[in-house]
């Protein structure tokens, strides 16, 4: 009697030795299960703007002295000289993608899974075009209609699209999220942080983004690149300064370019920006720059330092030991820690519509729009915190000093073009393989990996190598070399 | 009436005692050790053929009623030859006795503490003493066990005092996960998870749990290695397990207090260091010319050759341009290790308790480094009714930490800092490393490489630990073959860690801190019904059936932040950006198991186990995949000693052999759904919100599976005199749980999959005797030694390389790859023709050409974890006087050295020296393939090296070693001379360890000087050096 009661006893305390709870307790108890498509949103422009990291390489360390805007003496300051640092090119990539691209897929998804409206998932695909824009212009060929799908659909190691498809889906993407776009306001209100839920806003974003992307196939396709020019001018594009695309930062996330500014004191403005800005009196050098030592903004004692120098050859050239003596960024506005980070400016849009009347005589008046470029250019600097604005007068002094050349417009044009997207880096370097100005000369420092040349891209992660490998592979036999001198396809010639 | 018949009745009774007692004859006498002459408590003296008997007391006495004066009086004790003396009418009986080597009926601790002989049992298992622990104090009772037991890989690497220990038995079987074993002490599981360790950019080791136990308290640790030992602890044994029985007070009978103490002194072994001592500190053969450019060469030794001129240094000081001195010498200091314990014990036939205090205190050789450690720790035991036994054992451990030393990368590495500065700079000048304003005072213009001083006494990674360990057990004896045991314990330990980077600092002008307080939790607890009785004549079944409840859960949080505000004032809320945060995890593991064992007439054994497991880990709510497994293990061995008659040569011999399944769970709690998380601190007055993780969960994980098989067979000969233990072992792991590595264009750096097979096969042998054997001396010896040979057989579907870790160069990585060993080392290599000659960016038109090899692709360069390790220890016993010492060995791995790559290309390393006044001559092929030979001009070596540094293969080098470990000389004073006082035993021992190295096979740095101790072996950067020791030890019974 007693052993059985023992055992019974056993039996039950054994039993109840399973797996209860167990599926709760496997819970996150710290993490939700979903949340908020306008707080992803907001996520998503911070990753967008991006962090210091893809800031300081990609943007300045390479493109921002390959378009010989700022210049470094520095032996890391790769795209100065035309060296090549893996990493550092291939930093875009390497956050892009496991920040922004996962995001705004995961955003799709959860839209049609919660039937939220349609210009939500607009706004959304329009961000993705912008990501995926900055991707392959600065790449070649990406993987785009499989990336960032890893837990969606599974996908581990995905394709690499052809840009010519890329670009085909980006631009069919914009055209059926504008005219999902009306007027009113997003249901994303204050959380979307460019345009705060002005949807007319998003629709000449889309419409502008059209425009940009449309002009870029001009050398490989003649015919598309007009018929997407005229189609983004008939949807209606940005017409003031009012529907910039940009958001501005805070101290609790930085602008990744300030950020830059204030952990290094190598860059400075290159001399090929800083005589274009002296050569017309342009009144925004006052506003962009200040000089090294002492921080004075006055264009008298500004001057550029030339690209492609290291320590010994300015010593050798100028017999100054340090650049104590040249210009740097405007660290009191520019390099502030909520400046704004631009996308898309109006400025922009003017000079491509500037261009389209000359080129391809569509919509008129070239030198009206020329120079509302250059006044939006000016007036934007305004933006930035603590900033001088630029008067009206000194525009006006501006535009009669350096008129519209009728002759050189397309030139003219573009190197206008070049000064206004100062600090959007991404677009300089776009906008001057696609136009081929201004002339830059590039510089043939020793130990350079081009040739004495521009480079025409940046390289793909190296890890890709080994976790892609096929994918990688098949685009390296498609693009060309996995090299800076390789040419992207619009990039044709 | 009545009251009358029971006088009678008693009177009767008494005469009949006293007559009785007049027929019997007292014998008593001393019983003591036939070698050494001292007495011996405890031993059984029994009249033979009957149950009458007594124990001899402290004294060694004995006194017993005999009868028959022609009774013979059997005396018997573990460890000894038992006895028989016939009484012979004599009153007093003085025996000596034999001590017997590894008596025949060895008993052994195995799974869930039962213990069991050793001859029973179809699985290896070593026990090793605790005394053989406890030789060499150090900051980890498990460091001593190096050497010392065949199939146990066990490598503290170059992590520092507090750092943690890395222990494999029979090879790794996880290619991602936790490959140590499962530490259990006194019955219930500890957490012995590393907090922490260095990677590529720096960091430092965060010590782990099984170093809390202080060895002067351990009686036994018994290695459990195969998977038959290990099936009855289930899914957590997978890797083995080390079960750990402290001291309890029935080791000597009666009141005793007990006090050891050990102490070193601990040098760096500069005897590694083969540095060249000839030119000093500049670059292109000269000399700094001005302070600026000692700071911006800081590290440079491609100066000129020393002549004793006055030169400027980094301070702007001028000193004479000459040899200082090894800096290792004048850096570190000379360590400190002292270990004290004091124990007090009592027994009796009821009860037995041991409670004892240790001190363990510590200071490392890098400066204003240690740790402290008190323990204290109680063992009982009581018989609480007749048939019911308890026994309890409880721990309490505080421990501080000062400054764990950062390790890999330079920023804040001290070791970085003193071991590459030039030959003419001393690094005692460096001292104090701040300035009057509080500031780092800066040594090179780099702001990532520290003043050491600096990195030594303004850094802080400090640690505060409170941990309690203690486990409950009880046992019913329901009937005297069935039995009901139970058993719960918890492992709670709360760390509270301090990491600052002082305001002040290069890299980080206003600092940065922040504060964890990480609280781990682990409850166990086991319920098993068993029977021991004999089935029918010669059969005999033991058996039991059992249930166990696992838990563990962790919290951490964490506060801190970047940019203090008060210079000096290190406090979270001086902080201008602070950060929050909170982790937690919980996971739960149950399982129901049960074992078989029948014995046939005392030689021939067979054991079932089987166990089924659930996982919290792998279980979600609507999951459908199953969350548990079932697997099942049998083992056998047959005495043939025993069964058949051999020669008198064979004293035992036993054969055995087993097969085993285990299945194992995700390590991690969570891993099976996406979830989200909100971020950060807002951005313009929205909150953030993202997918919280890079690894890409999996909701349909089961468990993995690991099988093994292993035979053995072990054997005494020669009267004891001589024993060897052989095994040879495979096992298999599939489905291994693994984060596979997905293109970063996924979004995601990994996805959790159910892959891979990897196996190991290998051989333990164990070989002892005792060569030399007379009456004042003895030599015992022991050799052993493992063969482990691993292979990655799949990974996934399309054979992906799953990295492992990444050394700071970025051109040389831990993988595993299909086909070749756990843990392979990929670097990248020269380029080369079909002649092997290098291929290097060499223009021959050019003068001022300066050949620089190519870099070439990547290639498996060697492995990371040694196949063969094997160790020797001898004991020569002179009367008194006792000699022990142990070498080991380890051989067929590779490390590679960012140590020496920096040397190198720095100028300091000795292979420098070659070209220094004429050039060097180098020959190759150049891009084009043709030969050339060239002379590289003094001036430009810096930069032939630059390149050489970046290509891994250079640096990859064999890491075999034979090391003199462990000496110990002491005297045991005679028991005679200590009846005269109070006290019991006395010994005292001087100790060494790490004398010197045998061979050797690497420059610079210590063959085992990894900096972390986590799957990537095979990587190292600049640790702590390694330290030699000398000391005493003494031990003291009252």
């Amino acid at each position: 009697m007693k052993k059985s009661i023992y055992i019974l006893l056993f039996a039950l305390l054994v039993s109840s030795a399973c797996d209860d709870g167990f599926a709760e307790m496997n819970v996150n108890p710290t993490k939700p299960t979903q949340v908020s498509l306008n707080n992803k949103l907001t996520a998503v422009v911070t990753y967008i703007s991006g962090e210091r990291y893809e800031n300081w390489r990609a943007q300045q360390i390479y493109q921002s002295t390959m378009m010989q805007q700022q210049a470094a003496l520095a032996g890391y300051w790769s795209g100065d000289k035309y060296l090549w640092n893996k990493g550092y090119a291939s930093s875009l990539m390497d956050r892009y993608y496991g920040n922004a691209i996962k995001s705004l897929e995961d955003m799709l998804i959860q839209v049609d899974a919660e039937e939220q409206p349609a210009e939500m998932k607009s706004i959304i695909r329009i961000l993705r075009v912008f990501a995926f824009s900055r991707l392959t212009d600065l790449y070649g060929d990406i993987p785009y209609s499989e990336a960032g799908k890893g837990f969606i659909d599974g996908i581990l190691k995905p394709k690499y699209d052809a840009q010519s498809e890329i670009y085909a889906d980006m631009l069919k993407e914009l055209e059926e999220s504008a005219a999902a776009l009306g007027s009113g306001t997003s249901q994303f209100g204050s959380a979307d942080v460019i345009f705060h839920g002005d949807l007319g806003k998003w629709q000449r974003f889309a419409y502008s983004m059209m425009l940009r992307l449309g002009f870029r196939l001009m050398k490989v396709d003649e015919a598309s690149s007009k018929a997407w020019v005229t189609k983004a001018l008939a949807g209606g594009v940005m017409n003031s300064n009012d529907d910039i695309a940009f958001n501005y930062h805070d101290n609790n996330v930085w602008n990744g370019n300030s950020s830059v500014y204030n952990a290094d004191g190598n860059p400075r403005l290159s001399k090929t920006f800083v005589d274009f800005l002296q050569a017309g009196n342009d009144p925004r050098l006052p506003v962009l720059a200040q000089r090294r030592g002492d921080g004075s903004t006055d264009p008298a004692d500004l001057k550029g330092l030339p690209n492609g120098w290291d320590s010994s050859i300015l010593l050798e050239e100028t017999g100054e030991e340090n650049t104590n003596n040249y210009a740097e960024i405007n660290r009191g506005n520019l390099a502030a820690p909520e400046a704004p980070m631009f996308y898309q400016t109006y400025a922009e849009v003017e000079f491509m519509q500037a261009e389209a009347a000359v080129r391809w005589g569509i919509g008129s008046d070239p030198e009206g729009h020329y120079n509302n470029g250059v006044e939006a250019a000016m007036q934007m600097l305004a933006l930035y915190p603590n900033s001088v604005a630029i008067t009206g007068d000194q525009i006006s002094t501006y535009l009669a000093a350096n008129p519209y050349d009728a002759a050189n417009a397309i030139e003219q044009i573009n190197t206008q073009y070049w000064a206004a997207t100062f600090m959007n880096w991404y677009e300089t370097f776009s906008n001057w393989r696609r136009t081929g100005f201004p002339v830059l000369v590039p510089t043939n420092y020793p130990g350079n990996v081009t040739g004495g040349t521009i480079p025409r891209r940046l390289t793909w992660s190296t890890s890709e190598q080994s976790n892609n490998t096929e994918n990688y592979d098949a685009a390296v036999a498609a693009q060309g070399a996995d090299e800076l001198t390789t040419r992207v396809w619009w990039d044709v010639n | 009436m009545i009251q009358k018949l029971l006088k009678l009745f008693f009177v009767f009774f008494v005469l009949g005692t006293i007559s009785m007692q007049a027929q019997t004859t007292l014998v008593s006498g001393t019983v003591t050790d036939a070698l050494d002459g001292t007495t011996l408590p405890g031993v059984n003296v029994v009249i033979k053929g009957t149950a009458t008997g007594a124990t001899t007391d402290f004294d060694g006495h004995y006194s017993v009623e005999v009868s028959d004066p022609n009774g013979i009086l059997q005396f018997s004790f573990i460890g000894y030859t038992t006895q028989e003396v016939s009484v012979n009418g004599n009153n007093t009986l003085d025996i000596a006795m034999q001590a017997s080597n590894e008596a025949l009926d060895e008993v052994v601790v195995t799974a869930l503490g039962i213990r069991k002989e050793a001859k029973a049992l179809g699985y290896s298992v070593t026990q090793v003493e605790g005394s053989e622990l406890t030789v060499i104090p150090t900051t980890s009772a498990i460091n001593n066990l190096q050497g010392r037991v065949a199939g146990v890989n066990v490598t503290q690497n170059a992590t520092g005092a507090a750092g943690s220990t890395r222990v494999i038995i029979r090879g790794s079987s996880s290619l991602t996960g936790n490959n140590q074993p499962l530490y259990v002490v006194d019955g219930i599981p500890i957490t012995n998870q590393t907090n922490g360790s260095a990677g590529m950019w720096g960091g430092s080791d965060g010590g782990d749990g099984i170093s809390a136990i202080n060895p002067d308290n351990i009686e036994s640790m018994s290695v459990l290695k195969g998977g038959a030992a290990t099936a009855l602890y289930g899914s957590r044994a997978a890797n083995g397990v080390i079960i750990i029985t402290t001291k309890t007070g029935s080791s000597q009978e009666g009141f005793g207090v007990e006090l050891s103490s050990a102490f070193t002194m601990d040098k760096v072994n500069t005897d590694l260091y083969n540095y060249q001592t000839q030119y000093g500190q500049g670059q292109f053969g000269e000399k700094p010319v001005n302070q600026e450019a000692a700071l911006s060469q800081a590290f440079s030794s491609w100066g000129a050759k020393l002549d004793g001129s006055s030169v400027p240094q980094w301070d702007g000081v001028s000193r004479p341009y000459s040899y200082v001195g090894n800096n290792a010498e004048k850096f570190y200091e000379t360590g400190f290790t002292a270990n004290n314990t004091i124990a007090i014990s009592d027994a009796n036939e009821t009860m037995n308790y041991r409670f004892s205090y240790s001190n363990l205190y510590n200071e490392d050789v890098m400066p204003n480094a240690g740790l402290n450690r008190h323990t204290f720790a109680i063992n009982a035991g009581a018989k609480l009714a007749d048939k019911l036994t308890s026994n309890v054992s409880a721990q309490y451990i505080h421990e501080k930490v000062d400054n764990r030393a950062r390790l890999s990368d330079a920023p804040g590495n001290a070791n970085y800092s003193a071991g590459l500065l030039p030959p003419n700079v001393n690094v005692n000048f460096m001292e104090p490393g701040h300035n009057e304003d509080g500031t780092e005072r800066r040594i090179s213009s780099g702001t990532f490489t520290q003043n050491p001083y600096w990195s030594a006494y303004n850094f802080s990674n400090d640690d505060l630990k409170n941990r309690f360990i203690g486990s409950f057990t009880i046992r019913y004896d329901i009937l005297d073959w069935l039995y009901l045991s139970g058993r719960a314990g918890i492992d709670y330990q709360n760390i509270s860690r301090t990491g600052v980077t002082p305001w002040g600092t290069a890299y980080q002008p206003n600092g940065s801190m922040n504060v964890s307080n990480i609280a781990t939790t682990q409850v166990d607890g086991d319920i098993i019904l068993g029977i021991d009785r004999e089935i029918i004549d010669r059969l005999s079944i033991s058996a039991f059936v059992g249930g166990n409840s696992n838990t563990v859960r962790n919290e951490t949080l964490t506060v801190g932040g970047s940019n203090f505000i008060v210079p000096g004032l290190e406090d979270i809320g001086n902080l201008s950006s602070q950060s929050r945060s909170r982790g937690f995890s919980e996971r739960a593991l149950s399982s129901v198991y049960g074992s078989i064992e029948l014995a046939w007439d005392s030689w021939a054994y067979l054991t079932w186990t089987g166990r089924n497991d659930w996982f919290s880990t792998l279980s979600f709510p609507d999951k459908e995949e199953p969350n548990d497994d079932f697997y099942q293990s049998l083992s056998g061995s047959v005495i043939l000693s025993e069964a058949f008659e051999m020669g008198s040569a064979i004293n035992f011999l036993k054969v055995r052999a087993g097969y085993s399944e285990v299945a194992g769970g995700a390590d991690a709690a969570y891993q099976l759904a996406l979830t989200y998380a909100i971020f950060g601190n807002g951005f313009l007055g929205q909150p953030l919100g993202r997918i919280n993780g890079s690894q890409i969960p999996n909701s349909v994980l089961v468990p993995s599976g690991k099988t093994e098989w292993e035979i053995g067979a072990d054997g005494r000969f020669l009267e004891n005199r001589l024993n060897f233990d052989i095994a040879l072992y495979g096992n298999q792991t599939k489905n291994d749980i693994v984060g596979v590595g997905a293109s970063l264009a996924s979004g995601y750096g990994s996805a959790l999959q159910n892959i891979s097979i990897i196996e190991n096969t290998g051989v333990e042998i164990l070989v002892g005797g005792t060569p030399v054997r007379t009456d004042n001396f003895e030599w015992y010896t022991s050799f052993n030694y493992t063969y482990n040979s691993s292979e990655i057989v799949a990974t996934d579907d399309v054979d992906s390389e799953i990295s492992l870790g990444t050394a700071r160069s970025r051109n040389v990585q831990i993988k595993q790859i299909v086909g070749e060993d756990f843990g392979t080392i990929v670097g990248t290599t020269y380029v080369r023709d079909d002649n092997g000659t290098i291929m290097y960016d060499y223009d021959p038109s050019d003068p001022i050409s300066v050949p620089r090899a190519i870099t070439g692709g990547q290639d498996i360069l060697g492995v990371g974890v040694p196949p063969s390790i094997w160790g020797w220890s001898n004991t020569l016993t002179y009367r008194n006087w006792n000699l022990f010492f142990l070498i080991d060995g380890k051989n067929g791995a590779q490390i590679y050295s960012g140590t020496n790559m920096s040397l190198t290309g720095n100028g300091l390393h000795e292979q420098t020296l070659a070209g220094r006044e004429t050039g060097l001559e180098v020959s190759g092929i150049d891009s084009n393939g043709a030969p050339f030979t060239t002379t590289v001009a003094p001036a430009d070596l810096a930069i032939y090296y630059g390149r050489e540094t970046g290509i891994a293969e250079r640096w990859v080098e064999d890491a075999d070693f034979i090391k003199f470990r462990q000496l110990s000389v002491g005297y045991t004073f005679e028991s005679k001379l200590m009846d005269k006082t109070f006290l019991e035993a006395v010994s005292i021992n001087f100790i060494a360890s790490n004398l010197f190295y045998i061979s050797r096979s690497i420059e610079n740095i210590d063959p085992e000087a990894a900096y972390t101790n986590n799957n990537a072996q095979g990587l190292e950067w600049f640790g702590l050096p390694s330290t030699r020791s000398y000391g005493l030890n003494f031990n003291i019974k009252f």
